[in-house]
Order: C-alpha cells, then structure tokens, then sequence
C-alpha cells in the first residue's frame, strides 16, 4: 500500500495535467511537423539565400575596399610621377627659355651689326655720289664760267681770241673759282 | 459589522474565457481530431513565413527591396547574436534552428494579439452573429497551446543532443558532464571525482528538465497574456453597452503594448537559453591540455 500510493497519485497527477492542458499525440506530433516544415522552409528559403547575399555583399565589400586601396596608391604613385614630369618640365621650359632669349640676343646683335654696316655703306655712298656730283657741277661751272670770261674778254677787246687765250684765261678763271 | 469582500467566484468566469488547453475544430476521435484551434493558427503562421520567405528572397538583387531589407536585417541580427553566444563554428549548424525558434514563437506570439483570435468563436448565442463570450474560439496562438511548446522545445532539445555529440562525441559528452574538473591527483582527487559525479547527475537532471521548463515557461507567459487581454476586455461588461464597448476597447489597450514586449521577450528568452545550451555542452574542455602543459 505505502509503495503503491505515490504511483498511484502521479499517475492521477499526470493524467489532470494531461487533461486540463489538452494534451494529446496526434496534437503534439502535428505542432512538431508544422515546426519542422517552417524550420525547413526558413531554412530554404530565408536562411540559405540571406546569408548567401550577405556573404556576397561582405565579399564585394572586401573587394571594393582592396580595390580602394590599390587606387589610393596607385594615385599617390600617379601623383609622385605627375610631379616629377612636371619638374622634368618645368626645367626643360627654363633651359628653352634661357636658350631661346640668348639666341635671340645673338640674333638682334648680329642685326644691329648688320644694320650698323648697311647703314655706313649707305652713308658711304652717299658721300661718294654727293662728292662726284659736286666735282661736276664744279667743272661744269668753271667751263661755263671761263667760257664767259673769254667771251666777255673778246668782247672787250675786240679781239679774237686763239686757242691759248682761250686756255690760259680759262685756267685763271678756274683757279680763281676754285679760290 | 460586516466586510464585503471580492468573491473570488466573481472573478473565475473572466479567467474561464480562456481555456487552458486548445480546442478542438472537428471530434476528437475523427481523423482530422488532432486539428485544434492552435494547430490552423500554426499552419497560419506556417503560410505566413512561406510567403514572405518567398517575397523576400525572390529576385534578390545586391540592392535590396524592402522585404529582402527587412528580412535581411532580421538575418544578419540573428545570427550576429548567435555566432556572439555559440561562436562561428557552432553557428552554421545551429542557426537555421534558433533562427526558426525565435520567427516561429515571436510571430506565434503577436499573432495571439490580432483582434478576432481567441474572440471569434462558438459560444452561447445571445442574437444574430453574437454570443456571450468564445467558449470555442476559432484561433489560438500555438505557443498558448502545451502540445506545440512542448514540440518545439523537444526538437530543440533533439537537435542540442545532436549538435553535441556531433561535436564532442558521446564519451566526450560524458566526460563533459560527469568527469572531474581542476586536475587534482590523489585522495583529493577521488573525493572531487566523487563530488562532480553527483554535480554530473544533477545536470542530468537539468538537462532533462529543459525541455519542460522552456515549454511551460512560454506557454505560461503567453497563455497568462490571453487571460490578462480577456480578462481587461470583460472588466467593463454589465455597465451598459456603451461602457461595455469603450471599456473592451481601452481597458486592454496598455496589455496589447506589454504583450508585444511579452511576445518579442519570450521569443529572445526560448532562443537565447536553446544558444546557451549549445554553447556550455559543445564547448571543448581545455584543462587536460593546460594540465598536460603545466
């Protein structure tokens, strides 16, 4: 009896909280399938291809942070040319520049020279075709100028001058005019 | 001089409008007798989560669309917390099952709060498409049904033993829980191989009493919140049709906001403690290979 009684009331324990709780197998075993079946559909559906994405967003993150990186450095290795190009430049542009500015100087010096000349050959001439042009004038007025002494002369004097008067009061007449 | 106090009497016909257990849609010897209020919530929920995995994950793009961006903050939030209790290993196993756990009892869970479940039902007719209270109500949540608590806390309980003995074997496992800890030789170490003999016994016990204790633990907290929103919404019948209606509309208005924390509470609680189960028993113990150094 005292072994039997304690098995007795769980027994009757049991079967209440079986009864008043609506417990039952096909019950429990229908909740479980229906778990199961949202387990395998999350699973399918939700949890397979969210983490698939998230990986792939993670992955591509990973990829575009890399490839960040090699830009970054490629663009400091582009700017450290760019600026090396650039003093490469800038001294060529200087050394042109200074080239060009003494080639035009040795330029406008040998032009100046060159004018220089042409200018005294010019002058040169000048002097030479003014100088010839008064020693005709000069001749011609001393003939000129005897030529009427000796007519003036014969005039005078009735006389007709021979060719030696003639000369000889042409030779005072020029010294005279040269005088 | 007399006191009138509450008899509680007065208060058992709010309670009784939930019954503790689910009811039955056809007879309980039929074929299709195991179909309970609970179990077409459950399949419900079942439609549910099929049609918006569905909508969320079809067409995905690097992009996402509102339904593919919120189901993959959910995701991403749970298996974070996951991989942070059982770490990275355990959490490609045991993720699609907690992850299940905590969609499955948090949208059981608010589903009990819609308006219409536990209210529409077979009653006593009181006039035409009107009856005094849903003796038999039409839907139940599942996780205020024991037979689906009990289910999901099985399964649980049946996948931990799995992922264990996966991961440690079943003489690892048995080591694990009986074996001495501390590496003490000698007497002293008879006495603590016998002490951690009876601690392993204990968690025996612990660990069978798991399922029970996470079953009954929601079920209770969610059948409670059933009571409570029935209880607030008859709490002003028989002052008149208006009080009646006003009072069914505001009295349990404050319980609806503390049972969506109860629903969201109860969801976080069964998948954290299925995650700390996991954690302690798949966790290798290192002390032999520290002692074996030492």
């Amino acid at each position: 009896m005292t072994l039997t009684t304690p098995t007795i009331i769980a027994s009757g324990a049991i079967d209440a909280f079986v009864g008043q709780f609506g417990l039952a197998w096909s019950k429990f075993f229908a909740q479980v399938i229906i778990f199961w079946i949202v387990f395998m559909i999350l699973k399918k559906y939700a949890f397979g291809p969210i983490l698939g994405m998230l990986e792939q967003r993670r992955q591509r993150i990973a990829d575009g942070e890399a490839k960040l990186e090699k830009i970054s450095k490629d663009a400091a290795d582009a700017a450290k040319n760019s600026q090396a190009i650039i003093d490469k430049a800038e001294a060529d542009a200087a050394r042109v520049v200074k080239e060009a500015d003494e080639a035009a100087k040795a330029l406008q010096d040998r032009r100046q020279q060159d004018a220089v000349a042409s200018a005294n050959s010019i002058i040169a001439k000048a002097r030479e075709a003014a100088q010839l042009e008064q020693e005709q004038l000069m001749s011609q007025l001393k003939r000129e100028f005897g030529r009427m002494v000796s007519d003036a002369t014969s005039r005078v004097t009735g006389k007709v001058l021979n060719t030696d008067d003639q000369s000889r009061i042409n030779q005072e007449t020029a010294a005279q005019v040269s005088a | 001089m007399s006191i009138l106090l509450p008899q509680p009497a007065s208060f058992s016909p709010l309670l009784a409008n939930v019954h503790s257990y689910a009811s039955g849609l056809f007879e309980e010897s039929s074929t299709l007798g195991f179909l309970t209020n609970s179990v077409l919530v459950a399949l419900v929920v079942l439609c549910i989560v099929l049609w918006f995995s569905r909508k969320a994950t079809k067409n995905m793009t690097l992009v996402p669309h509102k339904a593919q961006n919120f189901l993959e903050f959910i995701v991403e939030f749970l298996y974070n917390q996951v991989v942070g209790i059982v770490g990275e290993k355990q959490a490609k196993l045991a993720f699609p099952l907690l992850g299940t756990l905590f969609i499955y009892i948090l949208v059981s869970n608010w589903f009990g709060l819609l308006p219409g479940v536990g209210t529409i039902g077979w009653g006593k007719g009181t006039g035409f498409l009107s009856i005094d209270a849903a003796h038999e109500p039409l839907l139940r949540p599942p996780t205020a049904d024991l037979n689906a608590t009990i289910g999901i806390a099985v399964s649980s309980f049946l996948v931990w033993l799995f992922l264990t003995i996966k991961e440690i074997g079943v003489w690892g496992f048995i080591v694990h829980t009986f074996g001495p800890k501390g590496g003490l030789k000698g007497i002293m170490g008879m006495v603590v191989a016998v002490v951690f003999l009876f601690v392993g016994v204990i968690e025996v016990v612990s660990i069978i009493i798991r399922p029970v204790t996470l079953s009954i633990r929601l079920f209770g907290n969610i059948f409670a919140g059933e009571n409570v929103i029935h209880a607030m919404s008859d709490m002003m019948n028989g002052t008149g049709a208006i009080g009646s209606f006003l009072g069914s509309i505001i009295l349990p208005l404050p319980f609806y906001f503390m049972e969506l924390l109860v629903g969201l509470l109860q969801a976080i609680v069964f998948t954290l403690l299925c995650s700390v189960y996991i954690q302690l028993s798949t966790t290798h113990d290192d002390h032999g290979h520290e002692d074996e150094h030492h």
